[in-house]
């Protein structure tokens, strides 16, 4: 029974883990680009310059620049610049401005005036897409949170499955063909297992108010935001009086948060009727202070006569509980290091699934070697795998190239960089079609190896920001990335050689694989 | 700090890896002596647990935990990896790691 | 699944779907009803007990998936997930009855 059990399990996480792979490798990989965002979108927008501005001089010019642009709106939002992220973000609620009647706008931290960049979505697309999927709200959500449900089991049924989990913990042995890739994948999901349990679970942590209605039905039927109140203490905002009382000065309000709670980094600021006396200031601590969000971190004040109405409630157990989870889901609280280890670590997950999906094809397609043509089935599969790990792949150095290829003034011009994404992708699709199954992978690791690997270059020969002056002007934003697109292209570049090798050699490779897995697989049971 | 107790937990986990009989011929070229399994694995879980309460002590709860499982999950992945390939340039960092980590601890504490 | 099978049969491939439906239907239905009973019963306050009751469905749904597979049969699958789910829907129900002012 306990073999039948086992066997059982392995045959879910093998199916799961092939049907829901090749979307999981996009949520990965994307996802594992969102821990950089900031720093991508540094990169798509190099003419947005870090400028050492206070955070009272930052909140001074959004709010004369939002007195100036929006008196009348009905509340305000402004972003404080940080380390990461070089300018101020202010948005208002327009009716008849932006999309979903807000407007944001990017304001240089010095001058207050809104910066002139290009265009662009930047690190934001990367985020975005890894839980909406490219698709209308709410079904990417409810896809993207499925998938990771699927991610979770496959890690429950992949940890059931490996017999040898702690004999072979420290075992890796390369050089055996599949016992290598197979080797690889245990290693790389037990070794960082509490990473990837984390990962999938707190993404289910974050999506379940919408996932799982039943659960805020007992109390809440469905008034979500009578739950959201009672979760984050916020409450409605009172109505405007229609008496006009001009706003505190918002740095007088930063200080007393400081005095309040020193050393504090300050991350949104949110105002609510601003010019009227029923204004209300609220203050929300950086992210990057605490591992799990601290809704007792909120200061709020009266805006008309600056004084503190009440700081947020302290959290429950349970609210730590979920809030922790949201937290070390999104890294906000991760310095540089921790930072770089988040996505090594997200690379990681992205390579469990992609050695799986390599491994279940692998498998299949010994016993058609013989075959003069691979059954309908496996192809597919070969052509979902390419499209999904090589073609995602393409996109994403297209993403980059549009940003600096497109002419600035270019209308729609964010739009477009989304375009060529995708048009890149559908054209990865297309090519994985028309092509050999080892000439598509060789072809597209390739050209993916030559994009990432002449980024550099183009960003010299495009831009100001070159690595040669980035490194020089000390903005290690910049060079990180250039530096890490060489590096993935190096990568690619090897993934190519190995997949371009001759004809011939690669034959008697394969042969000699063939019976080595047929002495393997009888010893590993 | 954080670096000094990402050492010593490494250095735990090559001795847990060296308590296992298998991987001590491997990168020892030797037969482990009596009792030499059993001091290993003790050693190696004590050093993990030190560098566990290290890190809680220096970062608090919260981030000590996470910045602690962060640095042991890139450790033996790194340990794991790069062992068939430079197995005695890794044994060699375990050792300076079990020396340099508390060093380091100390001079930073 | 205890039985490897000589060949994709159809009634092979009727069990899986089975199984698969079971999974993905009733374990959301065993999720959902868990999630309910327990944030209804929770002696802690609304929004706790809501937050408790949401993080722990998942925990259903994953052990409803493997119950499915690895039970005998699929009517054992359907019987796995729509039995605790008929028992935790009426016991949510009758503790939120039972609570009513």
């Amino acid at each position: 029974m306990k073999e039948g059990f086992r066997q059982a399990m392995a045959w879910l996480h093998t199916w799961t883990g092939l049907l829901f792979g090749w979307l999981l490798f996009a949520i990965f990989l994307t996802g594992t680009l969102s821990y950089f965002k900031e720093e991508i979108t540094h990169w798509m927008q190099p003419e947005i310059s870090h400028h050492a501005a206070s955070p009272q001089a930052a909140l001074e010019a959004a709010q004369r620049y939002l007195q100036r642009q929006a008196p009348a709106s009905q509340s305000w939002f402004i972003r404080l610049p940080n380390e990461r992220e070089a300018g101020v973000k202010v948005g208002y609620r327009d009716a008849n401005g932006g999309p979903r009647g807000f407007v944001t706008q990017t304001l240089d931290a010095k001058t207050g005036e809104p910066v002139t960049a290009r265009d662009s979505r930047g690190g934001e697309f990367f985020y975005r897409f890894h839980f909406q999927l490219q698709m209308p709200y709410p079904y990417g959500r409810w896809l993207s949170t499925f998938c990771a449900l699927i991610m979770l089991l496959g890690l429950v049924t992949g940890i059931i499955t490996h017999k040898k989990l702690f004999k072979e913990f420290f075992t890796f042995r390369p050089g055996k063909g599949q016992r290598s890739w197979l080797d690889g994948h245990n290693a790389i999901g037990v070794l960082v297992l509490p990473f990837h349990l984390m990962i999938s679970y707190s993404s289910l942590v974050l999506f379940m108010y919408l996932v799982m209605p039943a659960g805020l039905m007992a109390h809440y039927g469905d008034d979500t935001s009578k739950y959201f109140n009672d979760l984050f203490g916020g409450g409605e905002a009172p109505k405007a009086a229609q008496v006009a009382a001009p706003l505190a000065p918002l740095p007088g309000l930063y200080a007393q948060v400081q005095a309040l709670q020193p050393g504090a980094r300050v991350g949104n600021i949110r105002v609510e009727n601003p010019g009227d006396s029923n204004a209300r200031v609220t203050f929300t601590q950086s992210a990057a202070d605490h591992v799990a969000y601290r809704r007792s971190a909120n200061w709020t004040f009266d805006g008309a006569t600056g004084a503190l109405l009440e700081q947020g409630k302290p959290e429950s157990g349970a609210m730590l509980t979920a809030f922790s989870f949201a937290g070390l889901h999104m890294g906000n609280f991760a310095g540089p290091w921790l930072r770089w280890l988040y996505f090594c670590f997200g690379l990681a997950g992205t390579a469990v699934i992609g050695t799986g999906l390599v491994m279940w094809l692998d498998k299949r397609q010994l016993k058609h070697a013989k075959a003069p043509r691979v059954p309908r089935e496996l192809r597919l599969v070969e052509v979902l795998n390419i499209v999904s790990m090589s073609g995602l792949l393409l996109a994403v150095a297209s993403f980059f190239w549009a940003n600096r290829l497109l002419p600035v003034a270019l209308e729609a011009r964010a739009d477009w960089e989304v375009n060529a994404f995708f048009i890149t992708w559908g054209l990865a699709l297309a090519h994985a079609i028309a092509r050999s199954s080892r000439r598509a992978w060789g072809e597209q690791l390739a050209l993916g190896a030559l994009a990432f690997m002449l980024l550099p270059l183009l960003n010299a020969l495009t831009t100001a920001h070159g690595l040669d002056h980035a490194i020089i002007d000390g903005d290690w934003s910049m060079a990180g990335f250039d530096l890490t697109a060489l590096g993935c292209g190096v990568f690619l570049a090897w993934l190519a050689s190995k997949k371009l090798r001759p004809a011939v050699a690669s034959a008697k490779l394969s042969r000699s694989r063939a019976s080595q897995v047929g002495h393997e697989t009888a010893q590993a049971r | 700090m954080m670096f000094g107790i990402a050492l010593i937990a490494f250095a735990g986990f090559a001795a847990l890896c060296l308590a296992m009989p298998k991987h001590f011929e491997t990168l020892l070229g030797r037969t482990p002596g009596p009792g030499q399994p059993q001091l290993l694995r003790v050693t190696g879980w004590l050093m993990l647990l030190v560098s566990l309460a290290l890190a809680v002590q220096s970062r608090g709860w919260a981030h000590g935990l996470v910045e602690w499982t962060a640095v042991v999950m890139a450790g033996v992945t790194l340990w794991v990896f790069a062992l068939p390939y430079l197995p005695r340039l890794l044994v060699g960092m375990a050792a300076v790691s079990a020396l340099l980590g508390p060093l380091l601890v100390l001079s930073a504490g | 699944m205890t039985h490897k099978p000589a060949s994709l049969t159809p009634s092979y491939r009727l069990a899986v779907a089975s199984r698969s439906l079971a999974a993905l239907l009733g374990g959301y239905l065993l999720a959902s009803t868990a999630s309910f009973c327990v944030a209804v019963s929770l002696p802690v306050a609304p929004v706790d007990a809501t937050l408790i009751g949401l993080m722990l469905s998942f925990v259903f749904y994953v052990l409803a998936f493997i119950g499915c597979f690895a039970c005998r049969d699929a009517w054992r699958a359907w019987l796995g997930v729509l039995i605790p789910s008929l028992v935790l829907g009426l016991l949510g129900a009758l503790v939120h009855w039972m609570k009513l002012p």
